[in-house]
């Protein structure tokens, strides 16, 4: 009885240790030479309607880039694309197995997201790419890249532009802030605390600039604090629900359009403009990094193509333009480290050296600024345009502007 | 316990034994060699998520503790969790302290904010103590988020590497060694502090506690005890997350982090010892193969899906999951486990 | 002083709302014990299900109002019917619990059928705000706090002299008590459930019309709990005070304090009050206090 519940005993275990097995199993060994890169997007979870689409346009755009170009110089690209669930820690354990399997960089959507990871990745000298960016990424700059600029940059190219095209004087305008609760608000405010004297702005941080939540369902109280103030300039950094409250608590109580509001470009979608009523927002400011569907640019083509064909249902979502510039942004990386280095030299820390700091004034088909790197700078694209919304359209006003480079970590105050 | 048939206890040491008869020892140690030499066939990935789930099995039996074994329902745990790392996160970056002072440290002060929070418990019950304690949670991420001189604020604040002396937990297994080490001390102690006099006063208050107070059982002593064991590991389960990710930022701790710990403990089976971990496993596997592998693998293939599938696909499994527990099983799955031993042991007659 | 009159309206408009969705918490309690902690993913369901009819299906207002609450009447009936009926004698952990599942599963069926994460509502209000003196207070507002007295009124001459509103709060007392005078206490849950369905699905539209659909609705279900636990959870009067109360401490505190301590304290306010509550009175202004025996 004894020797026969031992073997029963031993079977179930070696069952067991079978099981353990198979992860080691999935890691199998990769195939022939391709070009292996890591892309996470969060397409599962509370960001899931941004990190869908920017899923499929990261994977759409290597697929154009497979069949129709037949990949980097010949080598196909090979794509391990996981989605985070904008969680954090599984984002952790995400990077671990891009570092695993050998991949060359990895790229992700959110700059949430990317904080998680970025530890990781820099303890590694693994790079990575971020398509929204946060001054706590690339500063102090070590292995981690911005794609577009981060709402700090949105702020800096808003007031550069406000200053040299709408303000007429005399003296300096007021501008008060309305920031959400989390670095997407915050990012502009450190902005504003260290370029509003050169731009010759006046903030008064202590009583012109408030905070908000996503949930919130009024800010008349917050804006009657200022309303006796004289505020020339309001700028709002958040996502479009709460700005298209306080964008109508202004109006309700007279504000605008007497003062100005601009925004930044994580609310200045056309979600607005439906929360708000298109009368309602007529005549707001916003910066945005990338163009729109309708514009005329060379590299809209294939974008549209491969959108309708693969995905239709992100016709006309900003953010699959974005993802798609971000792929095309990975595929220049490639090409140029394969031209530097060989394929048979390629590491991630070669594919940094001679991928991402060798870019240069590369053009992702004018569907957002020019990509550069510049020493001690990991924004690779830096300019943003600034937008009107006329007749319930989000119109262009101006090219291309560009927002200098802020060394936050040489202030004190910056991370707190 | 159930024990096999043949085995009689002699003695009060025989009976009181966790591991009783031979076969219970090497199937014991045979699982810790296979757990402890994991790290030579598993590769980061997967040790990286045994890591992820070791952290959770002690934040989950902290909690397991309170509201398991004590009856103290609490739905703030993730904000515990983000008191011991953030406390873990200052101590050795800002202040440079040493890992070991800042994992107790973390400890001890997210069971001092526990107990803080947990003096309503002897006011309340039930419902009431549930929303005090997700109050007590927006509470403390509120403060962390604005604390900016201190915890960085809305940006996060970076965690250097765990370290014990001139030893540095840089790599994966190492960390694994130290985390997992420091999961089975704690399961260790949760299986004791269920058979010491205080666990016993726990189980008490949770089954009356006002029959409990007139046997003698101090409810103040005891409930804010239990709050405390149980947010001092949620503290030490904070300050391993704090290392093990390098970053911390108080998104990571949200109220639905807070429910799926419930949801855990609860599949697991309350009030065991062997709940949590179950609970933990069962759950953390299925969200990772839900999202990490299922995802992309049903993007890929059928890219026709409509947009919200995946995506929804999800939270609904695992509200369904629950739901469907607390149905057919709301005695978790350490229970199913102990019918499967009678089971295993009284065939061919285990009807 | 003129603030102070801007921040009370607001305070106490905002309020009603809380209210509102808090009355449907207390209906669910005070009939069957049960906390529905899936309050907020209610409000969210109820929402998007509105957006549905009226924009995406297309229907005029009236007609997809009616839909609406019949969706409310047939969800309450659902959850009721196949989730808390075979729980019915386990301990409140496990109701609790499975209000949590639900409110998963929910927000998993949001993102799976409008995977859009902010929608609006077609306009349901004029846009013009009402004066009262130098103050202004949206349309939407003022509709919204006259919409939930309405039903406060309605709810409580409902439990006070109707057969079913006897019938719930004699559930809510002694179940097997009312079992042995031969009242269907199961009927009785369900038709708690659907009302209080109903409820959070008025409560939703109005809150969409304010800020438009997100997922911060569910959040506002949580300041809803503050209400609850201020009023006292079986107390509607105590919900229709409190909420006005919560919504001026919010506002008063958004404009006063704002600038004496950090930004966004207004967030906090409603949690801190309920851990103040706690320990001052635990069982609320309104709410009856539960003596045990053994």
């Amino acid at each position: 009885m004894r020797s026969k519940r031992l073997l029963a005993l031993s079977v179930v275990l070696c069952l067991v240790v079978v099981a353990g097995m198979l992860p080691l199993a999935a890691c199998g060994p990769t195939a022939e030479k391709t070009l292996k890169i890591g892309m996470t997007t969060p397409s599962s979870g509370p960001a899931a309607e941004k990190g869908s689409p920017m899923g499929h346009a990261n994977l759409d755009c290597i697929k154009y880039v497979n069949e129709e170009l037949g990949g980097v110089d010949g080598h196909q690209i090979e794509v391990l694309w996981l989605d985070n669930g904008y969680d954090a820690a599984k984002a952790a354990t995400i990077v671990k197995r891009f570092i695993d399997e050998d991949c060359l960089f990895f790229t992700t959507a959110s700059s949430g997201m990317m904080s998680a990871m970025m530890e990781l990745a820099n303890r590694d000298y693994f790079p990575g790419i971020s398509s929204f960016s946060s001054p706590v990424l690339t500063h102090p700059p070590r292995h981690i890249y911005g794609q577009t600029p981060d709402y700090g940059d949105d702020w800096a190219a808003f007031a550069r532009y406000f200053m040299d095209n709408i303000w007429k004087g005399p003296g300096k305008p007021r501008m008060a802030m309305h920031l959400l609760n989390n670095p997407t608000g915050y990012g502009a405010r450190d902005a504003a605390r260290a370029l509003a004297d050169d731009f010759g702005i006046e903030i008064d941080f202590d009583n012109w600039v408030f905070e908000h939540a996503t949930t919130t369902t009024s800010e008349i109280a917050s804006l009657t604090t200022i309303l006796d103030d004289d505020i020339d300039i309001l700028y709002i950094s958040s996502t479009p629900a709460p700005t298209s409250i306080i964008i109508k608590n202004a109006v309700e109580l007279g504000m605008f359009p007497d003062m100005l509001i601009g925004c930044g470009h994580a609310s200045f979608t056309k979600a607005l403009i439906d929360l708000a009523g298109a009368d309602v927002v007529e005549g707001v400011y916003g910066v945005y990094p990338t163009v729109d569907w309708d514009d005329d640019v060379p590299g809209l083509a294939k974008v549209i193509e491969y959108c309708k064909k693969e995905h239709p249902n992100d016709y006309g979502n900003m953010d699959y333009i974005i993802s798609w510039a971000q792929s095309l942004i990975a595929v220049e990386i490639l090409r140029l480290a394969v031209q530097n280095a060989g394929i048979e030299n390629l590491t991630p820390q070669v594919v940094e050296e001679q991928g991402f700091k060798k870019l240069k004034d590369f053009d992702v088909g004018g569907l957002h600024g020019p990509v550069t790197y510049s020493p001690g700078d990991n924004r690779l694209s830096k300019s943003v345009r600034v937008f009107q919304i006329k007749g319930g359209a989000i119109t262009p006003v101006s090219g291309w502007v560009e927002a200098p480079l802020v060394k936050y970590e040489e202030y004190d105050w910056f991370g707190k | 316990m159930d024990l096999p048939a043949g085995t009689r206890n002699y003695t009060y040491a025989q009976d009181m034994a966790i591991l009783r008869t031979r076969t219970h020892w090497f199937l014991f140690v045979l699982l810790l060699v296979a757990i402890f030499t994991a790290p030579l066939y598993w590769g980061n990935y997967w040790l990286g998520v045994a890591n992820l789930i070791g952290i959770t099995i002690i934040a989950a039996i902290g909690l397991n503790i309170l509201t398991g074994y004590c009856g103290q329902l609490s739905i703030g745990h993730a904000g515990f969790i983000a008191v011991g790392a953030y406390t873990s996160a200052v101590l050795t970056e800002r202040l440079g302290l040493p890992f070991p002072v800042g994992l107790i440290s973390a400890g001890i002060t997210a069971g001092l904010v526990g107990m803080l929070f947990g003096i309503p418990s002897l006011r309340v019950k039930g419902f009431y103590l549930a929303i005090s304690t997700i109050a007590a949670q927006f509470i403390i991420i509120w403060v962390i988020n604005h604390w900016t001189g201190v915890t960085g604020g809305f940006v996060g604040m970076r965690v250097p590497y765990a370290s014990i002396g001139g030893l540095v937990f840089k790599s994966e297994s190492s960390q694994f060694y130290l985390i997992i080490g420091i999961t089975c001390l704690t399961v260790f102690f949760a299986k004791n502090l269920a058979r010491t006099r205080a666990g016993r006063a726990f189980v008490a208050i949770r089954d009356n506690d006002l029959a409990a107070e007139v046997m003698g059982i101090s409810l103040f002593r005891y409930k804010l005890m239990a709050f405390f064991i149980g947010c001092f590991f949620a503290g030490i389960s904070g300050s391993l997350l704090a290392h093990w990710i390098g970053y911390m930022n108080a998104e990571h701790f949200s109220l639905t982090t807070s429910i799926l710990y419930i949801g855990m403990i609860i599949i697991g089976g309350l009030g065991t010892a062997l709940g949590p971990i179950l609970g933990v496993v069962f759950l953390k596997l299925l969200d990772q193969l839900l999202t990490v592998q299922l995802v992309p693998f049903l993007e890929s293939t059928f890219t026709a899906l409509p947009a919200g599938f995946a995506t929804g696909i999800a939270p609904m499994v695992f509200g369904l999951v629950i739901v469907l527990f607390l149905i057919l099983e709301p005695r978790g799955l350490a229970h199913r486990w102990q019918l499967f031993k009678a089971a295993y042991r009284l065939w061919p007659f285990s009807y | 002083m003129a603030e102070l009159l801007q921040f009370v309206i607001t305070g106490l408009t905002v309020g009603m709302v809380y209210a509102l969705i808090a009355m449907g918490f207390v209906l669910v309690w005070k009939s069957s014990g049960v906390a529905n902690l899936a309050l907020g993913q209610l409000v969210l369901l109820s929402s998007w299900f509105t957006y549905g009819m009226l924009v995406q299906v297309g229907m005029p207002l009236w007609a997809g109002f009616i839909v609406v609450l019949i969706f409310a009447v047939l969800l309450g009936w659902v959850i009721e019917r196949f989730i808390l009926r075979p729980l019915i004698a386990q301990p409140i952990l496990s109701l609790i619990t499975v209000t949590l599942g639900v409110a998963y599963f929910i927000q998993g069926v949001v993102v799976f059928i409008w995977p859009a994460s902010v929608a609006a509502l077609p306009r349901l209000f004029p846009v013009e705000p009402l004066h009262v003196g130098p103050a202004v207070v949206s349309q939407q507002y003022v509709w919204a706090a006259v919409i939930s007295l309405a039903l406060f009124g309605a709810l409580s001459l409902f439990f006070r002299y109707h057969k079913m509103g006897i019938a719930m709060r004699a559930t809510a007392d002694d179940q097997r008590a009312v079992q042995a005078c031969g009242i269907p206490v199961t009927r009785i849950f369900s038709r708690s459930w659907m009302v209080a369905c109903v409820l959070a699905a008025v409560g939703g539209v109005l809150m969409s019309s304010i800020g438009g659909i997100t997922f911060g609705l569910v959040e506002t279900g949580l300041k809803a709990f503050s209400v609850v636990i201020l009023g006292g959870l079986d107390s509607f009067l105590g919900a229709v005070i409190a909420g006005p109360i919560i919504g001026l401490a919010e506002n008063l505190g958004a404009g006063y304090l704002t600038p004496l301590t950090w930004p966004g304290v207004r967030e906090v306010i409603p949690f801190i009050i309920i851990i103040i509550v706690m320990f001052v009175r635990p069982y609320g202004l309104f709410g009856e206090e539960r003596i045990e025996r053994i």
